[in-house]
């Protein structure tokens, strides 16, 4: 199976020279059953074109920086085998819904500033000591956030979302689905801090629910599950006369 | 120029087309849903405008004697149909329901919500006719 061959094309952008992104092609040795996407890309980098720009790091599905779009779905490159688009060719090019940099890589500071608005940490109004120990958690508290608390950042929820697509305003899956992680852990008392970002009209009321985010998320968060009921959570706070609580 | 423009000038922003939700069938079935609840909004219109015209006695009010009401309604059950369905069965996902601490598998609560909504349609259904005789 040594001549077994695949054909990659790769979208090359260099905003130095291009006005816009093209595809280039690169046929590459498909040595082995368990290569990914990003073993090719590695490959041509490697051994045929050192300038093919684009962002990986753990290669394991943990660190979230290898998104890009294959054969139109977004994809951890690092997750996506060749086994499953062979003798097809790939096509691989940037995270839909982002300005592209370079080659594959895309601007993430839109969606490093929505991550940010969200407070993504523990918030409580008076902390405690030290010294008083550590903040007790029950196994069904955790349960409460826990699928909300695997998201690593990848930003394919936003590339497979046509609202963000269509209006870059909107705060998002992913940020929506961690301020939902926050809100519901035992330990914080920050949700009416969190509000006026989540319930803008840029926030949770413009999703439309498509749920495409969550059939692409590679950690199974569920963004689309964590906004609507965010909705519902938001709608009973202003119409329950108890709802305000903390 | 500034740090902003200089941004601007070296990204390349992919436009989104009109045809964006043709890319996926999900994105199409997405469509399909929301397209749905047009025919709804129209029939709603039509029977509030018959609810008026009922303010002046129930002779006023006929649709279940329109064929024009009838062949509108007959076009719109479809949709009405298929709009709840994918509505319902969300719900599962939507709703988070604790009964004795524990949270309510969300199997049952898409048969509730089903179950829910055949008896308010039977009743509406009852009530709507009932009163047009
Ligand atoms: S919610 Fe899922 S798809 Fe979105 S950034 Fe987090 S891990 Fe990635
Ligand atoms: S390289 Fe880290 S998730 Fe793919």
């Amino acid at each position: 199976m040594a001549d077994k061959r695949i054909t990659i094309r790769a979208t090359r952008f260099d905003p130095e020279k291009d006005k816009s992104p093209r595809l280039q092609s690169y046929d590459i040795p498909f040595s082995d059953d368990s290569m990914v996407v990003l073993d090719a890309l590695n490959y041509i980098k490697s051994h045929v074109d050192g300038s093919l720009s684009y962002r990986w790091s753990c290669r394991m599905g943990i660190c979230g920086s290898c998104g890009m779009t294959v054969n139109g779905t977004p994809k951890l490159t690092c997750s996506a085998f060749l086994r499953d688009y062979w003798p097809r060719s790939v096509t691989v090019t940037p995270l839909n819904n982002f300005p592209i940099v370079r080659d594959l890589v895309v601007d993430m500071e839109d969606f490093m500033h929505k991550l940010k608005s969200i407070k993504p940490w523990i918030i409580r109004k008076q902390e405690i000591p030290l010294g008083a120990g550590e903040h007790r958690q029950t196994m069904d508290q955790i349960g409460e956030f826990r699928q909300f608390s695997q998201c690593i950042n990848c930003m394919l929820c936003y590339a497979a979302c046509p609202v963000y697509g269509l209006d870059n305003e909107f705060l998002g899956p992913a940020a929506i689905a961690l301020a939902r992680r926050y809100n519901l852990d035992s330990r914080d008392q920050g949700t009416k801090e969190r509000l006026p970002m989540i319930a803008h009209p840029d926030g949770i009321w413009e999703c439309s629910f498509v749920g495409e985010c969550s059939v692409v998320c590679p950690k199974g968060v569920d963004p689309a599950k964590a906004i609507q009921q965010t909705k519902l959570d938001t709608t009973m706070r202003f119409v329950l006369p108890y709802g305000n609580r903390e | 120029m500034s740090a902003e423009a200089e941004t601007a000038t070296r990204t390349y922003r992919p436009p989104m087309g009109a045809g964006w939700w043709t890319r996926k069938g999900h994105y199409f079935w997405y469509m399909v849903r929301e397209f749905t609840a047009l025919p709804l909004a129209l029939w709603l219109l039509w029977l509030l405008y018959e609810i008026q015209r009922a303010g002046r006695g129930p002779s006023g009010y006929y649709p279940p004697n329109s064929t024009a009401f009838v062949i509108f309604s007959a076009i719109c059950l479809p949709f009405a149909l298929y709009h709840s369905f994918t509505f319902l069965k969300l719900a599962g996902v939507i709703l988070r329901v604790k009964l004795l601490d524990k949270p309510l598998a969300s199997g049952v609560i898409v048969a509730t919500m089903f179950g829910t909504w055949l008896v308010a349609s039977v009743v509406v259904g009852a009530v709507l006719i009932g009163f047009g005789r």
